[in-house]
């Protein structure tokens, strides 16, 4: 359920201003601090936003980067996405050496076009002009200018000037518009980047200067909050023809549903019948829609195919239901004519999908927002959130992909930002249970199960569908702190009724218990290990934050070798931090059987920077105590 | 589990000779009620059947066309096999010279309520996708498709290439129940078979005769009468008939260099071409042949005897220095410096020896050619060696299109050394991996050629040598020093010098798993020919057990290999390690007072059949503690399916032993 319906978005980028920029295309000039973390050096970026009306706008960007190393060639960004309905009037691109001295010309018609249509991706009329240059030296340093003209006011170009690993020298973004209209704007981390404003009537700019080079770095809050990022919205503008006029996210879902939506709900009645016939008698609303969802989801498969008002309007549901396909919009849009039919009210919902939460902001609406569809049913105030571009996804689970994030509903009314389903430390369980027993050898026959709820389900549902084969090979893997382990039996089931997934596995492996002299040590946690320990960080600069919480909970037997007699084993252990918790006990049933008991529990939230040495303190401990061993001796 | 792929490959795959026309359209209940492919059971789709038909027209006015008929029917079992109701078609277009799709029928078949449905592919279904200026995507996908569908397709390609004919496969990721391949080859023209693969691929040959229809106007001198004469032409069509049955999906492993050379297909090379009335012309056909064509193509041997765009920089660079190996040395450092590697392929020259020279930017046969003339301008024996590179497989006939690349060979008494160019950090004889591909032909002066190995012969070293002092809370601290030889020196030369070094170290800290890093060194990075030398000191923690009076440790800690990479029980297709190597870690180990040396692991030793590879582990007792000394070694870049048992075996018995502990006790 990977999918873009924004692809089509990226028309970004471009123009110049013919000023003499000499000192910056040399190296010799640059403030070596400017190089930390660096891969490239932006000199100067000059973007200028100009709306002339509201279906005439114009992109123009003078963009000068000094390529330090071979990683650095994308970031001079000498690419034009366009479309249809993009011009591009002028781009250019002029190579200098390090001492400044220009050394090629690259113009437009020495770009490569090609079609943007990503893999998967059926039909889209996005291309992209890029720039082919191999260079001969580092560092060098390249000035892209481009001008692009588009009809398109509905998608204003945002200003992100910090990418990781670039420095930044000087970057500034101007936006000009009719006075007659009005910007709306979302200002992040500006003061804490030293982002300078300016604004005047009809006239808004903003100048970052002297940024080093960024890194990015595990665990920390995603892109967007954690660096200098304005978005921008006009009040009315022109969409592929069709014109707006949106102060707030109610306008904005009016617009939607008017525009893009209305009339597009409706089936044959062939296939009406159908839907009235499989409710029949069913009286509760959420009973009703999932069987309307599992006849969607039996009927349908996902195709991308980006078409109709800039690639945001759905396929119309009659057309759906005749081929069986579409993608998130097509096919979300005919679960909700289906469930009409069923007498179940549902709402059309714009989303920013990905593991990565990423919501849209309650007081600032744009269209740029979110990347995916998916349905809602108000349920009473007993929210229902379907993923309707899976074959496979239970009725209700929405996982990882869309979770705890704000998203706009769509109704005929207006548009509303609600919040998507928070999966909670309790919900996201993993229940590792069963036994194993080891031979004089030390070898282990294993025999365990587990069991997945909440997002822990995610991570393993989509097994079931895997072969023999990979099923093999991914099971060596997770149970890696074993080695040699052949997989003696695999019994996977998805109980889909309470969101539920089962992993049944015998195994059996040579040499778990290391034998030395006539001792044997082995680890009691033979099942479920912790061993990822956070990347350490020489000087950590961004907070922590963990996105969401688990539950991991474990009971074994084991069956000791015969002829062997416990020398020495681990204490048990309760440890507890604001991250979570950990513990462990291991009691003794009877001179052969051990019983092992673990808990770990990991808490979302939000932590400031400080705090991640004492997270990596508590991870480091948790890997130390799953990886304790018990010594046995011979009799 | 899978026992004997290959003995159920051959016995599965029979070669019928009559073959009974299966007709489009015809799909029976049974058909639609398989839930799983018979011999299969695990496949997401199969192909039930597929027809390619290839025949060649004559179309007056145009010329010759290549037409290529496809009829294929999938069953679709499963969600995953989904993705197999798209299809794309790839078509060449240059100056309105334009491959075409035609005849294009689709549908989608359905049991629904015991009835068969069928669904048409529409315009809707149908999308153009321009690639770039000369590639086009015609792309289709099915309507209605479900678990248990059957797509089925036909179309026909209509192509003034005609001198191109594609290869033809008989084997996809998917199972085939049932393919045939018909080739009708005008008597024009002759075609040579070539064919890779497990299966043994027959055909059948027949013959029928065709006619080609000529009119002609002419117009009388009066000016209002035109006259149409008709002229025929007979001529015969060679048929070759293909036909398997039960032809397995392909599957990849890992360490496989490119899983295209086991792909069962067959491809029609244009050997000769006899138009009535005109002398005929010969195409490539043998291997000599290839290599000749290539040596005297503008763009190969034409570039290769340009010289006076560089003589000047070669004598400056070379005056006063009489030795030929240091003239050699030179002349490749001097030609990496200057010029870089577009990244591009190709046997033929692109822009040409001068301009790239001028420019400091050229593909491989740019770069190499010119190394090779200034070779030969300062008096080395140098030839240029054509090649395939991995990524473009092994081409098991001869054909222009068997080489990609072009690499220099210094012959000397006894020895032959290459060189690449576009390999900034490589030493001779140590290629880059893309290069490494068998073997090659090294051309001489006077157009002979012989075969010659790409496989590197010297192992790759990286040996450390490493003082640990252990703590009697189980932490470590020491120092260690690597060196990297030959193929693990090009490597670590690649990612270190393009690295941000900080950057570096905190990856390698995190690579090793909660280490820190001091005092990091690395010597020899531009001295290429020299081992790279990396070393640093460190500290980590609880790499022993503190149990009771006693420690335990893994004696070779962090350093210890802790997984068997050869987790599959069986192997069908060679293991391909690129080079030899050996891999060496010698150990001192300080213990911590007040402790004694309870018990050691033994020393152990394995071998590999044909000595393929060796294992030895040695663990003594010294004044200050302990002493390990760890050597494993793989001999060959190619180790064949047969010996995958006993190489899983070899790394199963050394994990086993790093895993095993030392005892101390407290005095």
């Amino acid at each position: 359920m990977r999918i873009k319906f924004l692809a089509i978005i990226a028309i970004i980028l471009i123009q110049t201003t013919g000023r003499a920029q000499e000192n910056l295309t040399s190296f010799l000039t640059l403030p070596t601090q400017l190089t930390d973390n660096a891969n490239a050096v932006v000199r100067l970026d000059e973007t200028l936003v100009n709306v002339k009306a509201i279906d005439d706008m114009e992109i123009s960007q003078k963009r000068i980067v000094t390529v330090l190393n071979e990683n650095g060639i994308n970031k001079i960004g000498a690419v034009v996405w366009y479309d249809s309905h993009v011009r591009v009037k002028d781009i250019e691109v002029k190579i200098y050496d390090k001492n400044g001295k220009q050394i090629k010309k690259i113009k437009e018609r020495d770009f490569e076009d090609v079609s943007a249509v990503e893999g998967g991706t059926m039909y889209s009329d996005s291309r992209v002009k890029y720039m082919d240059y191999t260079p001969t030296e580092y560092p060098f340093t390249a000035e892209f200018t481009s001008l692009v003209q588009t009809p398109n006011t509905a998608n204003l170009p945002s200003f992100h000037p910090l990418s990781y690993f670039v420095g930044v020298e000087k970057s500034t973004y101007k936006i000009q518009y009719p006075t007659s209209f009005t910007l709306h704007k979302k200002e992040r981390n500006l003061k804490e980047f030293g982002v300078v404003k300016e604004e005047k009537e009809g006239v808004l700019s903003y100048t970052i200067q002297n940024m080093a080079g960024i890194k990015p770095e595990a665990l920390s809050p995603s892109e967007a909050d954690i660096k200098p990022r304005i978005v921008f919205a006009l009040n009315k503008f022109n969409y592929d023809g069709v014109t707006g006029e949106v102060n707030n996210w109610n306008d904005f879902g009016k617009w939607m549903y008017h525009n893009l939506l209305d009339g597009r709900a409706t089936v044959d009645d062939e296939t009406k019948a159908k839907i009235e016939n499989l409710v029949a008698g069913v009286t509760s609303n959420r009973e009703k829609a999932k069987i309307v969802y599992e006849f969607m989801q039996n009927k349908t498969r996902y195709i991308s195919v980006q078409v109709g008002i800039g690639g945001f309007q759905p396929i119309p549901a009659e057309e759906v239901n005749k081929v069986g396909y579409g993608d998130c919009k097509g096919l979300t849009n005919y679960t909700m004519a289906l469930l009409k039919i069923a007498g179940v009210e549902s709402y059309y919902t714009h989303v920013q999908a990905g593991s990565e939460i990423v919501g849209f902001y309650d007081d600032f609406a744009s269209l740029a927002q979110g990347n995916h569809v998916i349905l809602n049913i108000p349920n009473k105030g007993d929210d229902i959130w379907l993923e309707c571009t899976s074959q496979k996804v239970p009725f209700g689970h929405i996982g990882d992909f869309t979770d705890n994030r704000n998203v706009l509903v769509i109704t005929p009314e207006g548009g509303k930002i609600k919040r998507t389903k928070k999966y909670s430390l309790e919900e996201n369980l993993q229940e590792t249970t069963g036994s194993y027993a080891l031979n004089v050898n030390g070898n282990i026959t294993a025999n365990t199960v587990i069991k997945t709820k909440g997002i822990q389900y995610d991570n393993r549902y989509y097994l079931e569908d895997w072969s023999e084969t990979e099923k093999d090979k991914r099971y060596k893997r997770y149970f890696k702190t074993v080695n040699n382990v052949n997989i003696d039996e695999i019994i996977l089931e998805n109980d889909k009724e309470t969101i539920t997934f089962y992993e049944k596995i015998k195994f059996n492996a040579d040499s778990y218990g290391v034998i030395t002299g006539n001792r044997m040590l082995f680890a009691p946690n033979a099942f479920n290990r912790y061993t990822n320990i956070p990347d350490r960080y020489r000087s950590r600069r961004f907070p922590l934050e963990i996105q969401r919480s688990f539950f991991d909970k474990d009971q074994y037997e084991i069956k000791l070798p015969i002829g062997y007699t416990i020398e020495a084993i681990p204490e048990n252990v309760t440890y507890e931090t604001k991250y979570g918790s950990y513990s462990y006990t291991i009691t003794k049933k009877d001179e052969q059987t051990l019983q092992y008991q673990r808990t770990l529990k990991i808490k979302e939230g939000l932590h400031p920077k400080e705090d991640y040495k004492e997270y990596r303190k508590f991870i480091k401990k948790i890997v130390k105590f799953d990886a304790a061993k018990i010594v046995l001796v011979k009799k | 589990m899978r026992k004997s792929i290959l003995y159920i490959l051959t016995f599965l795959c029979t070669i019928t000779i009559y073959a009974q026309d299966v007709e489009f359209g015809d799909i029976s209940k049974e058909m639609l009620q398989q839930e799983k492919h018979l011999n299969d059971p695990e496949a997401s789709a199969a192909v039930l059947y597929e027809k390619t038909y290839i025949t060649t027209r004559y179309i007056q006015g145009q010329g010759f066309q290549l037409e290529t008929n496809i009829h294929r029917r999938i069953k679709i079992y499963t969600k995953e096999g989904f993705e197999k109701a798209n299809h794309s078609i790839l078509l060449y277009k240059d100056r309105g010279e334009n491959e075409r799709v035609s005849g294009l029928k689709a549908f989608t078949y359905n049991l629904e309520n015991g009835k068969i449905e069928k669904a048409k592919l529409r315009k809707e279904g149908i999308f153009t996708e321009n690639r770039s200026e000369n590639w086009e995507l015609e792309k289709l996908t099915m309507p209605n498709v479900k678990e248990g569908s059957i797509v089925e397709y036909k179309y026909k390609v209509v192509s003034p290439y005609w001198q191109n004919v594609n290869e033809i496969y008989f084997q996809y990721d998917i199972p085939v129940d049932h393919i045939e391949v018909v080739f009708e080859a005008h008597n024009y023209f002759t075609y040579k078979k070539h064919y890779k693969g497990y299966f043994r691929l027959e055909p059948k040959e027949e013959i029928r005769s065709g006619k080609i229809r000529l009119t002609s106007k002419s117009k009388s001198w009066a000016g209002n009468r035109t006259s149409v004469s008709e002229d025929e032409i007979d001529f015969d069509y060679k048929i070759s008939r293909f036909e398997l049955k039960n032809v397995p999906a392909l599957k990849d492993e890992n360490f496989v260099s490119n899983i295209e050379n086991y792909r069962s297909a067959v491809k029609f090379e244009l050997a000769q071409v006899q138009m009535p009335n005109d002398i005929p012309q010969y195409l490539t056909k043998t291997w000599d042949d290839v290599v000749k064509t290539i040596y005297r193509s503008e763009y190969f041997g034409g570039q290769l005897a340009k010289t006076s765009y560089f003589e000047n920089d070669v004598d400056e660079l070379t005056a006063g220095v009489s030795d030929d190996m240091k003239k050699a040395a030179m002349i490749y450092n001097f030609i990496r410096d200057k010029v870089k590697w577009n990244g591009n392929y190709g046997k033929y020259t692109d822009v040409g020896v001068r301009k790239a020279y001028k420019e400091n930017t050229g593909n491989v046969a740019e770069m190499n050619l010119i190394l090779t003339a200034m070779l030969r301008h300062a008096g080395l024996n140098a030839n240029p060696v054509i090649l395939s590179s991995r990524n473009h497989g092994i081409k098991m006939f001869p054909t222009l299109d068997g080489f990609n690349y072009v690499i220099a060979a210094i012959e000397v008494e006894n020895a032959v050394i290459l060189l690449d160019a576009t390999n900034y950090y490589g030493e001779p004889n140590v290629l880059p991996m893309r290069a490494l591909n068998w073997s090659g032909k090294l051309i001489r002066k006077d157009g002979s050629w012989s075969d010659i190995s790409l496989m590197p012969r010297t192992a790759a070293m990286r040996v450390t040598s490493i003082n640990v002092t252990l703590n009697e809370n189980g932490d470590i601290e020491g120092k260690q020093r690597t060196q990297f030889t030959s193929h693990n020196a090009l490597g670590f030369r690649e990612v270190y010098a393009k690295a941000d070094k900080e950057d570096y170290l905190e990856k390698l800290e995190n690579n090793i798993g909660d280490i820190e890093i001091d005092e990091h060194d690395v010597k020899n990075l531009k001295k290429i020919g020299k081992p790279v030398l990396e070393s640093y000191a460190f500290t980590k923690e609880s790499q022993a057990e503190v149990i009771g009076d006693k420690i335990y440790f893994s004696p070779l800690f962090f350093l210890a290999t802790s997984e068997n990479i050869f987790k599959a029980e069986e192997r069908v297709y060679p293991i391909d390690f690129g080079y030899p190597w050996k891999r060496k870690i010698m150990m001192n180990i300080k213990l911590p007072e007040g402790y004694e040396v309870e018990s050691l692991p033994e020393a152990t030793a394995v071998r590999l059949p044909e000595n393929l590879g060796l294992y030895t582990f040695n663990i003594s007792k010294t004044p200050m503690g302990i002493s390990v000394v760890m050597s494993k070694e793989i001999n060959s870049s190619i180790i064949t399916p047969d010996k995958y048992s006993a190489l899983r075996e070899f790394y199963k018995v050394l994990v086993e032993k790093e895993q095993e502990k030392v005892v101390l006790k407290k005095i």
